[in-house]
């Protein structure tokens, strides 16, 4: 029997999911609400946005960069997609393409700038991320964009029994995502240029052109996770994006990607952000005092990546 | 694209002041100053859109060099101070702040009064001890306290609430929470506190606890009280879409989404404040304190609140059903009778 | 000049010498200087140079904070946490014990070296990577000021300390840059003169390498981290002499980014292994430099953070082709 377990648990993100499935029994045996479909719902739904903020941040860490603006231009594109539909009355099947493709856009121009420059990627998405948020208020000053299409609206909340609408998008990324980085040149291309940028253009890939697709990729999918949000909200906020850059580094990085590129992982990630969500909805059911919220938060992260950093040793793993 | 923008904080603002500049046209431009008076948000938010508006208006009717609406890039202490500063060093006669954080900015008044720039706090109030001339806004304690009231009684007096606070380092929080706790205490036991969830003042954060709660307690509560900006909005939103009408909601301010669940029956109420006139009278009453002409009596009727010994209500009421129609209505005849007493009533002229 | 870059990274990012990177930066933020001079008078105001600085000197401090443990290549996502625990316990000491000023601000810089070396054990022990261990460890620092505070701020400290904040040196230098000026010159000779500061860059360039040629690598991590806790306790207090009181509400996440500014601006690598002192104040400098022209100018209210990024790209870009330009012309005298 052990044979199975063993290579269960060589897989980098076995304890994470041990720690997830442990966070689940606790759970359900503290609050009956826990297992209810509406919470079962109210969950699913609190994954979509944070899942596809991390595949933004993970696609460029995979080629060892950093994107310091998924927050801002998840502002940008959600007041875009937003003003669309309100001002200009477009209709989303319009409205939703030109918003993300703006995100692609501001997307390839951080990977222009960084690729063509050679500046460090961190300064580069670091202005540009100021850039974005200024275009934002300036044309919002701030004020939301509240008269969205119903039909818009409902996606952001409808759901079959514990299943949300929302979350189709993210399970489609997810499995396109893994698809590109695993199968697909382009994505195997990443992670050699992430993991060793000479060896990589040795072999005739360019680097360039590989960063440029990766904060391309990372541009679209802040614009998805902001068109979410926008239909979670049921208003297109300013504010979307601005608590975003933690939860993109930690989500990837607890999924076991490196700073240094090359090596990341999207079930990981996926798992990350279930984890973290789950902690926060487990606090509230616990109904934990809201003085204790911060520190149980940072014990419940620390204790679970010691159950992942523990399997690892055991296993003689990294 | 400036336009549309335009005509959006015109939407917003418009239905207010013109009723406004009529009501006050016997007031007439009083006098002429050629003070520069500095209005300063915490950052950019939704609420501050009729201040400019409001500065506009008065700058006209008074007759002052002028009123500027000036937004800190970001909600942070750090950016307003600076903002205040550099506007000062440019010589700005006085300012009307909303503190980015009740006890932070009372360094940078004082400096301010040190070098004869008065300044007031606007909408919300700094903490005594404090060198700001008067606060004129809301008081985040007796705003919570009635609306706690309002919920308790749209509640039938009895049941069980949950509170959804703002950050929790911000010192309006923890007044907040007292003024909430003080307000079930009274019920001697009919009502209880079931669950204090704070820090939802981000839009994600707020719509994935209070969803959270509601899974996990949605029979048991009977009635929710939210005392920030972004969880009213949140709530009322939830409670729609949940397509629940027994539970009791209150909120605080008028965003549109929480106006409109309060019309189709989603939401018991919400807290008024009232920005405008915030903002119009606080640029009139600067205007005759920056001149050394006026200075503030100390034997006012102020009222004391748990921050200021120097607060002045710009009115602070509750929106419901009953006066969803008319309530802007009485925020601008609550503005009109404070600005016209003002100068009599808070200050000495020679 | 400051930079000591023991690194064995690309070889495209060897070619530029940090140093050229500090003279670049410092170039640009003259040039800045003189165009928002001559556009608004106002800028060079004592009052605005004043309170330039001021916040400047913060800025500087919070950047050290995070230089100190980018040279080990790794990274401190705590220093705000770390900064708010200063500031509360020496609101506590000084307001609630009643102890005297100096006592009350080693308190403070005393937790924060402890924080950091908590930090550090725990990501020498365990060898879990310095991202997770610190973002846990300011959500469980933030957490515990939270439950022993219950966020109340201390409003009645010492009249003395506001009064420091205020105070003018020659009518327009705040005694807190002087304090910055004076820690960076500690650094510059800790990593520039001592086998400690040596060891440092060694550890961050190659662990391996610097291990096997006898250097305690775990040590010298750790020491990072305590270094980097009394630099963000520094910044922390500093900020309770600028704003007359201790608050719950400074620091946390809002340090994190402004830490890394200044730092990276300044050509500290991501990687380990190099420091710039002398770029981590420059840096810090241009971003405050813009945004302090941009607001004297009055430009643009809502839309300030635009020409804030485009300010900032323009002067990044025109430092990297003057560089380039540099190594060319060294190249072809060759």
């Amino acid at each position: 029997m052990n044979a199975i377990l063993r290579r269960f648990l060589m897989v980098e993100w076995s304890g994470l999911l041990g720690a997830i499935v442990l966070g689940v029994v606790v759970l359900s045996w503290l609050s009956p609400a826990f297992l209810t479909e509406f919470n079962i719902y109210v969950m699913l739904r609190s994954f979509c946005v944070a899942l596809l903020v991390g595949f933004a941040q993970m696609v460029t860490l995979a080629v060892g960069q950093m994107n310091i603006a998924v927050g801002a231009l998840g502002g940008l594109v959600a007041i875009t997609v937003g003003g669309l539909m309100e001002t200009f009355g477009l209709p989303i099947a319009v409205a939703v393409p030109v918003a993300v493709g703006i995100g692609a856009l501001g997307g390839l121009l951080n990977g222009v700038l960084t690729a063509r420059t050679g500046i460090n990627g961190f300064i580069i998405t670091l202005a540009t991320a100021s850039a974005f948020t200024g275009i934002n208020l300036g044309i919002t000053q701030s004020i939301p964009y509240y008269k969205l299409p119903p039909a818009f609206v409902a996606f952001g909340s409808e759901r079959i029994f514990g299943f949300p609408f929302l979350l189709i998008a993210p399970v489609i990324v997810a499995a396109l995502l893994a698809l590109f980085l695993a199968r697909t040149i382009p994505g195997r291309h990443l992670l050699a240029v992430g993991g060793n940028p000479q060896a990589a253009e040795l072999s005739g890939i360019s680097r360039d052109r590989t960063i440029m697709l990766a904060h391309v990729l990372s541009g679209t999918l802040a614009g998805g996770a902001a068109v979410l949000a926008v239909a979670q909200l049921g208003s297109a906020q300013p504010s979307i994006g601005t608590d975003w850059l933690l939860i993109s580094f930690a989500a990837p990085i607890i999924g076991g990607a490196a700073l240094t590129g090359g090596n990341v992982s999207v079930f990981g990630t996926s798992l990350a952000v279930i984890l973290i969500a789950l902690i926060e909805n487990g606090m509230v059911l616990a109904n934990v005092d809201p003085y204790w919220v911060q520190f149980l938060l940072g014990a419940l992260i620390l204790a679970a990546v010691w159950l992942n950093r523990w399997r690892a040793v055991r296993t003689g793993g990294g | 694209m400036k336009l549309f923008c335009d005509s959006i904080r015109g939407l917003a603002a418009s239905s207010i002041f013109a009723g406004l500049t009529a009501a006050l046209a016997f007031a007439g431009p009083a006098q002429a100053s050629d003070n520069k008076i500095a209005l300063i948000p915490g950052g950019p938010h939704p609420y501050f859109a009729p201040w400019e508006q409001a500065a506009a208006d008065a700058k006209k009717d008074f007759g002052i060099a002028a009123v500027d609406f000036k937004v800190p890039t970001e909600w942070k202490l750090n950016l307003q101070t600076e903002l205040i500063e550099s506007l000062s060093a440019q010589g700005y006669t006085a300012f009307r702040i909303f503190p980015g954080d009740a006890v932070g900015i009372n360094s940078t008044v004082t400096e301010l009064k040190d070098s004869g720039v008065p300044s007031a706090a606007l909408a919300g109030c700094a903490q005594d001890p404090t060198d700001v001339a008067f606060c004129l806004g809301t008081d985040v304690y007796n705003s919570a306290y009635l609306g706690t009231k309002e919920l308790i009684k749209a509640m039938g007096g009895k049941g069980a609430i949950v509170h959804l606070a703002g950050l929790l380092v911000d010192p309006n929080t923890t007044l907040r929470v007292k003024a909430v706790e003080k307000a079930v205490a009274e019920t001697n036991g009919a009502v209880t506190l079931l669950q204090t969830v704070a820090d939802t003042d981000a839009q994600e954060a707020a719509d994935q606890k209070i969803n959270a709660l509601l899974a996990a307690q949605k029979d048991q509560i009977g009635g929710m009280i939210a005392t920030g900006y972004i969880p009213s909005v949140v709530a009322s939103k939830s409670l729609r879409t949940l397509g629940d009408k027994r539970i009791k909601f209150v909120g605080i301010d008028d965003d549109p989404i929480v106006l409109e669940a309060i019309k189709d029956g989603f939401v018991a109420g919400t807290m008024a404040q009232n920005p405008y006139g915030q903002a119009y009278i606080g640029a009139y009453a600067l205007d005759l304190l920056a001149g050394g002409g006026c200075t503030v009596k100390d034997d006012a009727p102020w009222i004391q609140t748990p921050q200021t010994k120097r607060f002045i209500d710009s009115g602070t009421m509750v929106i419901n059903a009953e006066n969803l129609a008319s309530y802007k209505d009485d925020l601008k005849k609550i503005t009109t009778e404070i600005q016209g007493s003002f100068k009599d009533k808070y200050l000495t002229c020679k | 000049m400051t930079d000591r870059t023991v690194s064995t990274t690309s070889p495209r990012r060897l070619l530029l010498p940090g140093a050229s990177t500090q003279v670049g930066l410092l170039a640009i933020v003259g040039f800045l200087w003189v165009v928002f001079t001559a556009l608004a008078p106002g800028f060079t105001s004592p009052m605005n140079l004043f309170s330039v600085g001021r916040s400047l000197a913060i800025d500087i401090v919070i950047g050290f904070a995070q230089m100190v443990v980018l040279a080990t290549g790794g990274m401190n996502l705590a220093v705000g946490s770390i900064g708010v625990c200063a500031v509360m316990s020496t609101g506590y000491l000084l307001q609630d014990v009643g102890l005297p000023i100096p006592i009350g601000l080693a308190g403070g810089l005393v937790l924060g070296g402890v924080l950091g070396a908590l930090n550090g054990i725990a990501i020498v022990r365990t060898g879990v990577n310095a991202f997770i261990i610190t973002l846990a460890s300011a959500s469980l620092f933030l957490g515990a000021m939270l439950i022993l505070t219950k966020a109340v701020p201390y409003n009645a400290l010492p009249p003395e300390l506001g009064t420091f904040g205020r105070l003018r040196i020659g009518g327009y230098i705040s005694p807190l840059l002087v304090i910055a000026a004076a820690i960076g010159a500690a650094l510059y000779v800790l990593y520039r003169h001592t086998a400690l500061g040596r060891q440092i860059l060694a550890a961050g360039a190659n662990p391996r390498a610097a291990a096997m040629s006898g250097v305690p690598v775990g040590r010298v991590i750790i020491f990072s981290h305590v270094l980097s806790g009394v630099l963000a306790a520094t910044a922390g207090l500093m900020l309770v002499a600028r704003l007359g009181a201790a608050m719950p509400a400074v620091g946390g996440e809002e340090w994190l980014l402004p830490s890394f500014i200044g730092p990276v601006l300044g050509g500290t690598l991501l990687s380990g292994g190099s420091v710039a002192v002398l770029g981590t104040m420059f840096g810090a400098a241009l971003v405050t430099t813009i945004r302090s022209g941009l607001l004297v100018l009055q430009v643009g209210n809502f839309w300030l953070q635009l020409f804030l990024g485009v300010i900032l790209l323009l002067a990044v870009m025109a430092d990297r082709y003057r560089s380039v330009y540099a190594e060319r012309r060294s190249l072809g005298r060759r």
